[in-house]
């Protein structure tokens, strides 16, 4: 881990006007992301976890207060560069996979490869990618046609496909099993340490937090406590 | 060749939902069908009223007298006649020109009296060209140069009470304002089928015309092009050649009712035309709306992970493209036999309204009605049905490109 800061969150605030009530998801929150971090971000429902990595992940732009990513201000750009940073810099692994249920393996990893605009090699290079996760000899098997770990995995490499600096991962070991999610997460530990990619999960999961070196409470919007494990406690880990 | 991911995507997209993507392309492909069954078979009809018109004693253009545009008058002569008419005839894209003279007469024979057009001809060229006069059932055709002969038709005779070798009394106005008389022999009498056009027909040698009116040379000289669609080109290069004492009019000016007939015909198909394409266009609108609704999640994912949306478009309309393939083979598989069908055996319209005349103002039509058929349609089949897909396929593009990737995900969980 450097210092560099990836994200830097100040006072940031978001409210959904749902038509009759306001409901303030995001209150002054104010929270930085250092290159090379391994963070959780844990919390009751509804305390803004998903909000928050909507937010770092440009997929949604706050209602107050100022949110750097990379540099970026992520309110002042455009729907277009928005998409670009995401494209670019930003890896987003989901709950429920959300691997497109048509493709197989190696085209859901090669489709994001396709968008950065690689050409020819982008096969290649999706193979690559699979091998190295152990994913190989599902390559061209269909979403469906393998299990929901595998599944997990296939994402996690569509994220890392595009060479990002930042992966966001909401809820990625809910439908897992502690078996499926174990291999997931000592993969995500693995890109982190041997990759130097920073991760940001939303998580209830304590076999997440486990793996996390740093630790982020959210409560009704904001930030209850940041924990930072000590050595002793990352060599437990 | 390796298709991209985006494309393979919406390939893949249209497998996902077989019978919805098999029932739209069955809906594009139907309606491409009746939509070039409707278009071959109406522009085959419109060349068949042309040719019957032309062939009617209309023609597809007329070199009239300048001021015959204007007052129509049967009394006009066209100086230089046959100087014209081999002018005429040397004319790029020209058949046939014949030369033409009309007045008004009466034919009496003992107590009968009937009011007529006499139609003055060059009778070696009308034989030829004019379809009223080729059925001659009893007697012959008029003969050149045998003056004070006519054909007349065979409800005319029958209203006379005449045979042939009868002589005809025949009283036209004179250029002086005299009254003229003389006597023609029938030589033939012509039957068409239709009432109407038979109790019409009177056709003398044009040099009797010009004798008993006392108006030299003819009035109009009608002429036959071999490509009805070079009809304005042919137009202007002969008006170019021609001085102002002359004018040149097509079969449109000179029969406005047929004109406004055909164009009342073609826009009444580009209606039904337009009526069956919206219909096809909202069916398909619809189910890639639905298909744009299933896959939100999808569309959410992927504008996630940085998809533009113009690529979310391309992606549509690949689809859009690909649903308007299928569906134009389909229409040409279905709408091509229909319209091969009709152009070679055509529809029978006795068979509909019965043996009824089929003469509408002095122009006799072929019951047989044929279609058109050619190269055309194949090209016609793909610009409608991918015109009806890409169009419908621009609303749901917009629709998923709009879909908030933050929304659809926060439903979806």
């Amino acid at each position: 881990m450097t210092n560099e800061t990836l994200v830097k969150a100040e006072d940031v605030t978001k409210v959904y006007d749902t038509g009759n009530i306001e409901v303030h998801a995001l209150t002054g929150v104010a929270l930085e992301v250092r290159r090379g971090d391994l963070m959780a971000i844990v919390g009751p429902s509804g305390s803004g976890k998903t909000t928050f990595l909507n937010l770092v992940g440009a997929l949604d732009v706050a209602t107050g207060g100022r949110l750097e990513v990379l540099g970026h201000d992520i309110s002042a750009m455009s729907k277009r560069r928005r998409a670009d940073l995401r494209l670019h810099e930003l890896g987003f692994v989901f709950q429920a996979y959300n691997l497109v249920p048509v493709l197989t393996a190696r085209e859901n990893v090669e489709f994001v490869l396709e968008l950065q605009g690689v050409g020819s090699e982008r096969a290649r290079r999706a193979t690559e990618i699979l091998d190295q996760l152990g994913l190989g000899e599902f390559a061209d098997r269909r979403p469906n046609e393998i299990s929901g770990g595998q599944q997990q995995r296939v994402a996690v490499a569509r994220a890392v496909a595009s060479k990002p600096q930042l992966v966001l991962a909401d809820e990625p070991t809910a439908n897992l099993d502690g078996e499926n999610a174990e291999i997931l997460l000592t993969m995500m530990r693995r890109l982190n340490r041997e990759q130097g990619i920073t991760f940001i999960f939303s998580t209830h999961d304590p076999r997440v937090v486990a793996h996390a070196r740093r630790v982020v409470t959210l409560v009704d919007g904001r930030v209850a406590k940041d924990e930072i494990k000590t050595p002793a406690e990352l060599k437990e880990q | 060749m390796k298709l991209s991911i985006s494309t393979r995507y919406a390939m893949c997209s249209l497998r996902r939902h077989l019978r919805r993507t098999i029932l739209a392309i069955l809906g594009i492909g139907l309606g491409s069908a009746v939509c070039l069954f409707m278009i071959a078979f109406v522009r085959g009809e419109g060349k068949m009223m042309l040719k019957a018109a032309a062939e009617s004693g209309a023609g597809h253009l007329r070199v009239v007298p300048a001021q015959w545009p204007e007052t129509r008058e049967n009394d006009l002569r066209l100086g230089d006649w046959e100087n014209i008419r081999d002018l005429v005839r040397d004319t790029e894209g020209i058949t046939v020109v014949t030369p033409h003279a009309r007045t008004e007469g009466l034919l009496a024979f003992g107590t009968r009296v009937a009011g007529v057009e006499i139609l003055g001809v060059d009778p070696d060229i009308e034989r030829q060209t004019n379809r009223l006069v080729r059925n001659i059932p009893q007697g012959n055709y008029l003969q050149a140069g045998a003056t004070g002969t006519t054909v007349i038709g065979s409800a005319l005779a029958e209203r006379l009470d005449v045979e042939i070798d009868d002589l005809l009394m025949v009283t036209v106005a004179g250029a002086d304002g005299e009254m003229s008389s003389a006597m023609l022999r029938i030589v033939g009498m012509a039957e068409t089928g239709s009432e109407e056009i038979d109790s019409a027909i009177c056709h003398v040698n044009l040099e009797d015309v010009e004798n008993l009116t006392g108006r030299p040379g003819a009035a109009d000289l009608t002429a036959m092009v071999a490509n009805p669609k070079r009809l304005e080109r042919t137009v202007g290069s002969l008006s170019a050649r021609l001085s102002a004492d002359y004018a040149v009019v097509t079969w449109e000016e000179i029969m406005p009712e047929l004109a406004s007939g055909v164009k009342v015909d073609e826009t009444w198909t580009r209606l039904t035309v337009a009526i069956v394409m919206i219909v096809v266009f909202l069916g398909i609108m619809s189910a890639q709306l639905a298909a744009v609704l299933e896959r939100r999640r999808e569309f959410a994912v992927l504008s996630a992970v940085g998809m533009r949306g113009g690529r979310l478009i391309r992606v549509m309309l690949a689809e859009g493209v690909v649903l308007g393939l299928f569906g134009s083979v389909l229409g040409l598989a279905f709408g091509l036999p229909a319209a091969y069908y009709t152009a070679t055996k055509g529809i029978d319209f006795t068979k509909i309204y019965g043996e009824s005349d089929m003469a509408v103002s002095n122009i006799l039509f072929d019951p047989l009605f044929k279609g058109d058929f050619g190269w055309w349609l194949i090209p016609l089949a793909f610009e409608l049905a991918l015109t009806a897909t890409v169009l419908s396929s621009l609303y749901p593009a917009w629709f998923a490109m709009r879909t908030d990737p933050a929304a659809a995900l926060r439903v979806e969980q």
